[in-house]
């Protein structure tokens, strides 16, 4: 058992670490102030392959594997969690499903481009009516002929504003239940696909959360990803995988809060020294690093089952649901470590708050994870 | 003109806490001055054509220089490491590095870093070219080709100057002459899929210990310690205009700005 990272790890790490301190740092807190999408620096992160980080070399891919994926989306949203939601979304719920369950024709037509981050992918899930309970979307692939006529409103779209292929889970036979649930992939331009206004969100602003409504779209056979009635299925294993990512994105922003917070602590004094030397403070520090650090080990871990082939869906529920929580409350104590200077936007630790909210509601409440975790061990003790 | 170029590159470390130098795969990097070097490199061979190969002497960790360097894109990847060559100054990394890029011959260009960022001598390069025999240039911030020739410029003080250089030759490049490129993913990934590191050892390079290592090695560290600086405040008077005047002066004559 090794619990410390490779040289390739460390290379990685560096690496990216390097990459978005020099090309993202320095718009970070714009893009979030006015919810922009730098495409600037998306087409450099997609010729180093950050669009296509697990998938297959040859399908224009890095081909690496889950842990090497985690370090990566850690560390872009340690610098900008908006963009890390960007990557991970589109890797893990975008192009993993495509690799893993589309036929070769498929994947030649729609990884190698998203791999490449020529083109944008989503996932298409959540509808006005529909949240947590994904097995009841209202959305409907009917088949005619050769075609399905596609008729959708989904809501909250992660890459939204830019999205070229997407994901949409809906019902191929509205009167089964999940078993009727299929996932369909449309491109945009398809006549009838329509992008909403931006979301005007509280984090991650500078990704373009938006609706995508389907009006009437006529899309070939060809577009269903694996057989009707699969939609389960490929949503759930989209979202295991995807659940790593963002827990690896809550982990980055936790990890960037507590930085932030020792540094802080470090520059203001109070009562003739510096804050760090107060003993709440030190506590809150002590704190920081212990629950960041054994959120990064359950993240790693995580990946690290799945990169084995062995099973991992209570160990990214947990490690999810755990790192999201360790954000929430990472960014809470970073941020009274700054005092009122925390809760104005000249810090970046005002960002960072706001940026941690939302993971412990996308992918999966945190009282879903629960649920499916108490499940997982219910089941295990028997 | 294809090119066969070799790139001499280190793994140095980053921190030595209680000044005790512990080498580990967490606390070594790729000399952060051998980046321009990589890049000027790989860039010659992209517009000549030909091969990178990239060198490091060490001990196990100089692995991490190598596998950077391959993740940047260099062909060829060749550690020289023995304990033969364990302490050895920078005379004696230079006379070990020679014997290895005689090995592999024929080359035409020879690129070094600048120096190393923790030992900061910026020897090695010298008089590596000097154990090969061949004409070295410093300062390095552009080269272009000209027939058979390398015309190569150089920046020194407050000049650029010129240089024909007739092959092989050795270069040593600029720190500030170029942005290293970053790493792509799929070129990490490639540089560890292949085992593509080959040691090299003593016996390989078919010369004898004489003057290599520790005892090869004419000046010995006798001690490190942290130079302590004294922090100095002090209060600039005057109106507004007449303290940031005085401001820009003083950053001006510190060097700070050009
Ligand atoms: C920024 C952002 C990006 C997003 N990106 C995407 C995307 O790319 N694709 C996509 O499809 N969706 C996306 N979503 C939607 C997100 O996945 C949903 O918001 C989430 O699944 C919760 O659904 P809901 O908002 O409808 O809440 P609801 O399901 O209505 O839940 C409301 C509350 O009730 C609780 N609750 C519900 N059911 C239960 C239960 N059985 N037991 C206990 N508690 C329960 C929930 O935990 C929650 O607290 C995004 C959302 C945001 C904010």
């Amino acid at each position: 058992m090794d619990f410390l990272l490779d040289e390739k790890l460390n290379i990685v790490k560096r690496s990216v670490r390097s990459f978005c301190e020099r090309e993202i740092q320095p718009i970070a807190r714009d893009i979030d102030h006015e919810a922009r999408f730098p495409w600037e620096v998306v087409e450099k992160m997609g010729k180093l392959g950050y669009f296509g980080i697990q998938a297959p070399q040859e399908l224009g891919g890095a081909g690496m594997d889950t842990v090497t994926y985690c370090i990566i989306i850690e560390e872009i949203s340690r610098v900008c969690s908006g963009l890390g939601l960007c990557v991970t979304v589109h890797n893990s719920v975008g192009v993993y499903p495509l690799v893993a369950f589309g036929n070769d024709e498929q994947k030649k037509r729609w990884v190698t481009p998203l791999a490449r981050g020529e083109k944008i992918g989503a996932f298409c899930l959540t509808e006005p009516n529909i949240g947590s309970d994904a097995a009841g979307v209202e959305s409907t692939a009917i088949r005619n002929g050769d075609h399905y006529i596609v008729n959708a409103n989904k809501v909250l779209i992660t890459n939204g504003g830019v999205a070229d292929i997407c994901l949409i889970f809906t019902k191929t036979d509205p009167g089964a239940g999940h078993k009727g649930l299929s996932v369909i992939v449309v491109e945009r331009g398809t006549p009838g696909f329509e992008i909403g206004d931006l979301e005007d969100l509280s984090g991650n602003r500078a990704n373009p959360v938006s609706s995508i409504r389907l009006n009437d779209c006529k899309v070939p056979v060809g577009n269903l990803l694996g057989k009707e009635g699969m939609g389960m299925k490929i949503g759930l294993a989209a979202l295991d995988t995807g659940r790593i990512g963002i827990a690896a994105q809550a982990l980055g922003i936790a990890q960037a809060a507590m930085e932030e917070g020792i540094k802080y602590s470090k520059e203001r004094r109070q009562f003739n020294v510096p804050i760090c030397q107060h003993q709440s403070v030190q506590n809150m520090i002590a704190d920081m690093a212990t629950q960041v650090e054994s959120a990064r080990l359950m993240v790693y871990r995580a990946a690290a089952k799945r990169d084995r082939g062995l099973p991992f869906s209570k160990e990214s529920a947990m490690a999810k649901l755990y790192a999201s929580e360790v954000a929430g409350k990472v960014t809470d104590m970073a941020l009274q470590i700054h005092g009122g200077y925390g809760y104005i936007k000249t810090y970046p630790i005002e960002r960072f708050y706001r940026d941690a909210r939302v993971t412990r509601i996308y992918e999966g409440t945190s009282e879903i994870h629960r649920v499916v975790i108490a499940r997982s061990i219910l089941d295990e003790y028997k | 003109m294809s090119l066969k170029i070799i790139i001499c590159i280190k793994s140095v470390v980053t921190s030595a806490p209680e000044g005790r130098v512990v080498r580990t795969m967490d606390n070594c990097i790729l000399n952060p001055f051998d980046r321009p070097a990589i890049e000027m490199a790989l860039r010659l061979r992209e517009t000549e054509g030909g091969t990178v190969t990239a060198v490091t002497m060490g001990p196990e960790t100089g692995t991490i220089a190598l596998y950077e360097a391959l993740s940047m894109g260099v062909d060829r990847a060749v550690l020289v490491t023995d304990r033969a060559f364990a302490g050895s100054d920078t005379l004696a990394t230079s006379k070990t590095l020679s014997a290895a890029i005689n090995r592999l011959k024929p080359f035409d260009l020879v690129i070094f870093g600048a120096r190393s960022s923790d030992s900061d001598t910026g020897q090695v390069g010298p008089q590596t070219a000097v154990f090969l025999d061949l004409p070295v240039i410093t300062g390095v911030k552009e080269i272009t080709r000209k027939g058979d020739e390398l015309i190569v410029e150089r920046h020194i003080d407050e000049y650029s100057e010129k240089y024909s250089l007739r092959l092989p030759g050795v270069v040593a490049v600029h720190p500030r002459a170029m942005q290293p490129r970053d790493a792509a993913l799929s070129m990490v990934e490639k540089a560890f899929k292949k085992d593509p590191i080959e040691k090299v050892g003593l016996k390989d390079l078919g010369i004898s210990s004489q003057g290599l290592g520790e005892s090869g090695s004419p000046t010995r560290l006798v001690s490190m310690s942290k130079i302590k600086r004294k922090k100095k405040c002090e209060f600039i008077n005057g109106s507004p205009e007449e303290q940031a005047d005085e401001l820009v002066k003083r950053i001006k004559s510190g060097g700070y700005l050009s």
